[in-house]
């Protein structure tokens, strides 16, 4: 099933080393009362780490790279949210950590055949809107949450994979234009609009525009490959058309923000540091304490600010682990966006698909860290597989699948539909 | 595989943008890094350091073996230097406190052997004595070299050795928490010299040397209001030099009426010397991150008396002592250009490495070297004929002035000037407060001064 046994077990003892590392560094430099959480988070780890091991060989892919990257940023994740103010086990975020492996694999298992997915774009089409329906009739009081008990859940999460789906399977359709008066017209495009204005309407009734940047950068990767799709046949004229009204979309968007982004716009966190700049003052000092190798796992004081684990964990990390291992983690997850670069996508919707995913995930680490140090407008979304949440997990896991996807053979190749495996790509065989 | 290499093109280019943005604020953290420690509630602090190497201000938390000096020992530059508790704001401690701050990004707050530092440029042995010379009167007594802008003594009392702590700081008077120097008092005829500069900036000197006026101890102005003079007999008709050594109020008040000097060219040349006039805002001169206070006048009507009895430095005209001082300056130099003061002569960081060094600056020019010369001889002049036996020893350029204050109730004794003296370069200006209430003279405060600074 492997096609190079010797690589794969290299790889496993790579990101166990790695994990194994940051243990020592718990073991050494953390603040904890009894070696008995250390052993218990050492084998939760280990356990996940070998476990999915295991489990990856039985998916045929033409590479694991994305797979071990995954479970190492994960299990990173698992590692730092269980030394925040003190050395214990994060169980409920493992159990997340879980959840995002399965999603992993239901995107790999989706997202896999180009044609299976291209016949049910109608299909993502009416989940979106069931998704938009939910949010405004079951979240209540203009919320972006459902609660049920202890457990929320945040259906817009959902929609970002749909929306990465819909902007992909849109490309093919780019040869069918229609002459509506004297304008060709592709419907598919009518359409993604339509889905990005009411993503704006549906996050502008829940007074919660964080995410918008994350949906307006799946949409603009999603129409720059519309418009460079072989077959499209986009003009020079419609190109520099669509970045004009761009432009004015943002001019427009800053002016007649909502008041309490054009607040966000101006705030100077210092000089309301127990107010409005609390969070981002805080995260600052965090990381301005941390240095660049840290307090020490569970030394930190950031774990006394709200947010601490999923706003602004990325100086919570930098606190207690340093900027250097921040950093790194960091990198880990962009490794996981560039792989696609290595291994070529094994086709243009496919590659829609990865550039759709990178833009959601860098667009939300950009948010949640130039937010919370305080270079943009603070927003208040997650990094994606570092921040706590099951929804923001999931989907994170969901969309790392699809980038694996994109880097496996199809089902049909087999049976002879698609004849080559894309350069780059090793057969599994 | 083209049209795939698309796709890849716009993957690296969003994810170049996002290490792009990755790299700024890596830059930004290690620059600012330490301004978010001093904003944090754990931070080790520094030392400030007089010239001569005597600690001002020690900060540390450690034992850092400073010796414990008694108490009121650090009295003299209590409001000056001031401290990190947050009672004074506008003291060197407050306004520079980032950079006693001992703590770097790669080795983060340093309790024991952290050496960030200020070293000042003051002379606290020679500040102390000045401090003393005044017998617990209030006022205060600036001097500086002005060759290299160098302040040497900056003292201002009442006030308070901020290492006895604030407990009893409801019983404090009035002023206790400010350094005197740097904000805006009632000139009194130490205003006289701005006068005289912007008179001979209009009319030049050997115009102004030919006017000369008469006092009969009061004089009526074109508008009916009458100025008058502290030499109730009159000084008979007077010279510009005379006018000067008598102080003599109907002189000045007479030669602002003078129909030789337009309103607008008095202005005009006010502003140039940094009044704010009529009610403009106040701006501030920036030393070292203290705000001291710029001059302000009224300058409505020649004949109007607010504006005589601003030019002659009562009514609405405030000026800081600092600003007195600097005035000095530019006619002690010759250049007409102000020295900048500076307190910081350097900063080290926390490993010890110098950051930051105090240069010698000067301001734009204020009036014209020609002008300076003939005031600098004007004030000599006015040193040797009327000081040189109260303040022996020194060639001075010397202006004094009494400012009524509390509505006439206590009067201000001030005296501004420099030592014409290669080898001892320096201006100064002295407020000696409520003078009705003590024997002292600001003259022996500034003979202290010297003395103290000359290491007589």
């Amino acid at each position: 099933m492997i096609a190079n046994p010797v690589s794969y077990v290299f790889s496993c003892l790579f990101v166990v080393l790695a994990h194994g590392a940051m243990l020592v560094n718990v073991f050494i430099n953390g603040s904890y009362t009894g070696m008995g959480t250390i052993v218990l988070l050492a084998s939760a780890v280990f356990i996940l780490d070998i476990a999915y091991f295991i489990a990856m060989p039985f998916f045929r892919q033409s590479s694991y790279s994305v797979d071990f990257l995954l479970i190492l940023i994960l299990n990173m994740s698992v590692i730092f949210q269980s030394s925040f103010g003190g050395i214990h086990f994060a169980v409920k975020h493992y159990i997340t950590v879980i959840a995002a492996l399965i999603a992993c694999r239901f995107g790999y298992i989706l997202c896999r055949s180009h044609n299976g997915i291209q016949s049910r774009r109608k299909q993502i089409y009416i989940v979106i809107l069931i998704l938009f329906a939910v949010i405004f009739t079951l979240t209540g009081s203009r919320s972006m949450w459902i609660s049920f008990g202890s457990v929320s859940i945040q259906p817009s999460e959902f929609i970002k994979p749909l929306f990465v789906l819909a902007c992909a399977t849109s490309v093919t359709e780019q040869q069918k234009k229609h002459k509506i008066l004297c304008f060709n017209v592709v419907y598919e495009n009518i359409a993604l609009f339509g889905l990005m204005v009411m993503i704006f309407v549906v996050q502008w009734w829940c007074r919660d525009l964080g995410s918008l940047p994350t949906f307006i950068g799946i949409y603009i990767c999603g129409f720059l490959l519309r418009i460079c799709y072989p077959r499209a046949k986009f003009s020079k004229k419609t190109f520099v058309a669509a970045g004009i009204v761009l432009l004015a979309t943002a001019v427009a968007a800053f002016m007649y923000a909502p008041s309490y982004v054009q607040d966000r716009l101006h705030v100077d966190i210092w000089s309301d540091t127990d107010g409005s700049g609390y969070q981002q003052s805080r995260a600052l000092i965090g990381i301005a304490n941390g240095g660049w190798f840290g307090v020490g796992p569970g030394h930190g004081r950031l774990c006394e600010v709200f947010a601490h684990d999923n706003d602004i964990v990325f100086a919570t990390v930098c606190e207690e682990w340093g900027l250097l291992y921040a950093l790194m983690m960091i990198c880990v997850i962009l490794i996981t966006l560039a792989i696609p670069l290595i291994n070529s996508p094994r086709s243009y919707f496919h590659g829609t698909i990865a550039a759709g995913v990178c833009a959601a995930f860098t667009v939300q680490m950009a948010l949640n860290i130039f937010g919370s140090c305080n270079m943009i407008p603070f927003t208040g979304v997650t990094i994606p597989f570092i921040s706590t949440g099951g929804s923001s997990m999931a989907v994170s896991g969901f969309m790392t699948g699809m980038l694996i996807a994109g880097q496996s053979p199809d089902l049909g190749e087999r049976h002879g539909t698609t004849k080559k495996l894309p350069s780059g790509g090793r057969r599994v065989h | 595989m083209k049209s795939i290499r698309r796709c890849q093109r716009v993957i690296s280019i969003v994810i170049l943008f996002f290490i792009v943005g990755m790299a700024g604020l890596v830059i930004k953290i290690q620059r600012e890094s330490p301004y978010y420690m001093m904003n944090s509630d754990s931070h080790e602090l520094g030392k400030v350091y007089d010239r001569n190497g005597e600690v001002l201000f020690d900060g540390t938390s450690g034992d850092t073996g400073t010796e414990k000096k008694p108490d009121n020992y650090f009295i003299d530059i209590g409001n000056l230097i001031g401290d990190d508790k947050g009672q004074m704001t506008n003291t060197l401690v407050a306004r520079n406190i980032e950079k006693l701050n001992n703590y770097s990004f790669s080795g983060g707050l340093v309790a024991d052997g952290g050496n960030a530092a200020i070293y000042t440029t003051l002379d606290h042995k020679a500040n102390r004595a000045v401090y003393d010379a005044f017998c617990g009167n209030k006022g205060c007594a600036v001097a500086y070299n002005y060759k290299t802008g160098e302040i040497l003594i900056c003292t201002s009392l009442p006030s308070i050795d901020v290492n006895m702590g604030y407990a009893d700081i409801d019983s404090l008077e009035s002023g206790t928490l400010i350094s005197k120097v740097m904000y805006r008092t009632v000139p009194g005829s130490t205003q006289k010299v701005s006068t005289v500069i912007a008179a001979l900036e209009i009319l030049g000197a050997d115009r102004l040397f030919a006017k000369s006026y008469t006092c009969t101890g009061k004089y009526t102005n074109k508008n009916g209001d009458v100025i008058d003079c502290h030499e109730i007999y009159g000084h008979g008709e007077m010279t510009l030099q005379q006018a000067v050594e008598k102080s003599c109020n109907p002189y000045f008040a007479q030669l602002i009426e003078d129909s030789d000097i337009s309103l607008d060219d008095l202005m005009e040349v006010y502003e140039k010397l940094g009044y704010a006039l009529n009610g403009d805002e106040v701006d501030y001169i920036d030393i070292d991150g203290i705000d001291c206070e710029k001059a302000s006048t009224t300058l409505t009507d020649s004949g109007d008396f607010q504006t005589q009895w601003g030019c002659i430095g009562q009514g609405d005209t405030l000026v800081s002592p600092m600003q007195l001082m600097m005035w000095q300056s530019a006619i002690a130099n010759g250049s007409g250009k102000m020295t900048m003061p500076y307190l910081i002569s350097k900063v080290t960081d926390v490993k010890g490495k110098v950051t930051e060094e105090g240069e010698k600056e000067f301001s734009k020019r204020l009036f014209s070297a020609e002008t300076a010369r003939v005031v600098k001889q004007i004030l000599l002049t006015n040193g040797t004929n009327n000081y040189e036996t109260l303040i022996s020893g020194y060639r001075l350029g010397i202006k004094s002035g009494t400012a009524q204050v509390s509505h006439g109730e206590k009067e201000n004794s001030l005296l501004t000037g420099f030592v014409n003296d290669a080898e001892l370069p320096i201006a100064f200006c002295v407020v000696l407060e409520d003078r009705n209430s003590t024997q002292l003279k600001p003259e022996q405060i500034v003979k202290v001064m010297l003395d103290s600074l000359s290491k007589k």
